[in-house]
């Protein structure tokens, strides 16, 4: 009975087969969809084709601005306080005909980032969010010092980001 | 004419089936393990001492990092142990919600699991098969939080926010799917003779060793032991759950594989009862915006992926961060179980009790 057992492997056949069904379904359905579909296909051509994410996901601190283009920010410094890696420094200012504090600094140290939205969360006046941005390497250290103005990548706008693909050229 | 000594070699701290940073370092005689020092500490970050320094609600982020492949576990644990502390109740649909999120992260580090250890073997294909229902569970992950590791999924008092539209169904989805994908694994491995040859009898620690040693988690369960903390000292939404505790007597590296593979079961059929009962209303309880504590102590154990992970607060009078914070991490103690499997044992069997222990190194030096 053993040698049987020895002779004839069931139980690797048994695996065969399982992994024969799912080279079968790949064979003849590779590279016909490129569609995000979690029970038929699993490998996505990122650069390529964009990722969908969720709604809530939690990419790079962005400022808002309202709709007369003012910055939404008062200074209530919820944001600096809540920060549990310290990446936030306002500085508090005046504007002319403007009732609430402005800020005059917004510092953003990215590299500390730990992208948690506890700033979002405490932040009372929705002057911030995080945008759906992922794609954050960048070259150079200074890079990811971001503020309201500045040469390379501010505030307000989403990070540059860098070519991915050779093919378009 | 040849000189017979004992060789002393590294396994690690660079070696693909350490998970990790950790390095073993193993005494030979010629095949044979004599002695076995795990050296821990490459990941070390001060998480502790981290977490004395931030206030409550800001310790949580750090939990993440710690057993990076189940964060919601952590995150469960820290913000149970502060609710804890101060006297919060939770409303019942966050708890429902939690307990639900806990056991998709406690199928998903269990898949995670399966597939390294059954790619430390040799066992190539199940890997890519359990990476595939662990996407799906991240997506969820991600759909509900926002990130798909870095978790900070729960709140002191409740949740940020309730479950995002569409959450239920996905979720549904996953649980119509996830049993014939388990046979999947078990058609791949259980009955596989390689499979069996490298886990049958490999790596045994007694029960008694167990708990001497401080074991817990599937580790100890499959040495016949039915201690689960859902059980003894159900929190969140356990006790109103029904599910059981699966054991094996053997205490070998096939016993936990199916232990585990039970558990994840046991998790779809919370998870089911999760999905059916969620009850209606508020998610997060009033709390205030800042909480200051007076002098007290508290430790919070839960169920993790892993074993008995306990958080340990010390409150000061007045004050809005802890005054000592510590936590067990289970795969700290059960790496003490290492040196006991192996020693007297082959070297390839080292890498079968690395992976059967589920060790996170992040964990383990935090």
């Amino acid at each position: 009975m053993r040698l049987l057992k020895t002779l004839i492997p069931g139980d690797i056949a048994a695996g065969l087969m399982l992994t024969g069904k799912y080279f079968g379904k790949v064979f003849f359905s590779a590279n016909r969809k490129k569609v995000r579909a979690h029970l038929k296909h699993f490998t996505q051509e990122y650069p390529e084709i964009p990722v969908r994410l969720a709604p809530r996901f939690r990419g790079r601190l962005t400022l808002l601005k309202d709709e007369q283009g003012e910055i939404k920010c008062v200074c209530c410094l919820a944001c600096e306080k809540i920060c549990p890696t310290q990446v936030i420094t306002i500085e508090k200012g005046k504007m002319e005909g403007r009732k609430m504090p402005y800020p005059v600094r917004y510092d953003f140290e990215m590299e500390r980032c730990i992208f948690c939205e506890f700033c979002v969360e405490s932040c009372g006046f929705d002057s911030i969010i995080l945008n759906h941005q992922f794609e954050l390497a960048a070259y150079n250290r200074e890079d990811f010092s971001l503020g309201m103005e500045g040469l390379g990548q501010n505030m307000f706008a989403p990070s540059p980001v860098g070519k991915y693909s050779v093919a378009e050229d | 004419m040849f000189k017979s000594e004992e060789l002393e070699i590294n396994l690690g701290p660079q070696h693909p089936s350490t998970h990790g940073v950790l390095r073993v370092k193993l005494r030979l005689d010629g095949e044979t393990v004599v002695s076995c020092t795990p050296v821990i500490g490459y990941l070390h970050r001060g998480l502790e001492k981290i977490c004395e320094n931030k206030t409550y609600f800001q310790g949580q982020v750090w939990t993440d990092r710690m057993d990076y492949v189940a964060a919601i576990s952590n995150n469960l644990g820290w913000v149970e142990g502060v609710e804890k502390l101060f006297g919060i109740e939770t409303p019942r649909r966050a708890r429902y919600i939690r307990t639900m999120l806990t056991e998709m992260n406690r199928i998903a580090s269990h898949l995670l699991w399966l597939a390294t250890h059954a790619l430390d073997i040799g066992a190539m294909t199940v890997f890519l098969y359990a990476f595939r229902e662990r996407e799906f569970l991240l997506d969820l992950f991600e759909a509900f939080c926002g990130a798909r590791l870095t978790t900070t999924a729960f709140r002191i008092g409740g949740l940020r926010e309730d479950l995002p539209p569409g959450f239920v169904k996905q979720a549904r989805a996953f649980q119509a799917i996830f049993p014939e994908r388990l046979e999947e694994y078990e058609t791949l491995l259980s009955e596989n003779r390689i499979w069996k040859k490298r886990t049958v009898g490999v790596a045994r620690i007694t029960a008694e060793d167990c708990i001497a040693l401080g074991v817990t988690g599937p580790v100890l369960r499959a040495a016949g032991v039915p201690y689960d903390i859902r059980k003894a000292f159900p929190s969140a939404a356990y006790a109103e759950m029904d599910f059981e505790i699966p054991t094996r007597p053997e205490a070998d590296t096939y016993a936990r594989y199916l232990v585990r593979l039970a558990e994840m079961r046991q998790s779809h059929r919370i998870i089911q009862q999760c999905l059916d009962g969620l009850p209606e209303g508020p998610v997060m309880a009033k709390i205030p915006k800042i909480l200051k504590s007076e002098v007290n102590e508290v430790y919070h154990a839960i169920e993790a992926p892993k074993g008995e992970l306990g958080y340990y607060f010390v409150g000061e009078k007045g004050g809005v961060n802890p005054y000592r914070m510590h936590v067990r991490a289970p795969s700290f103690v059960n790496l003490q179980a290492l040196p006991k499997m192996i020693e007297g044992r082959l070297l390839a069997d080292v890498i079968a009790a690395i992976g059967t222990l589920d060790v996170v190194l992040g964990e383990i030096d935090r």
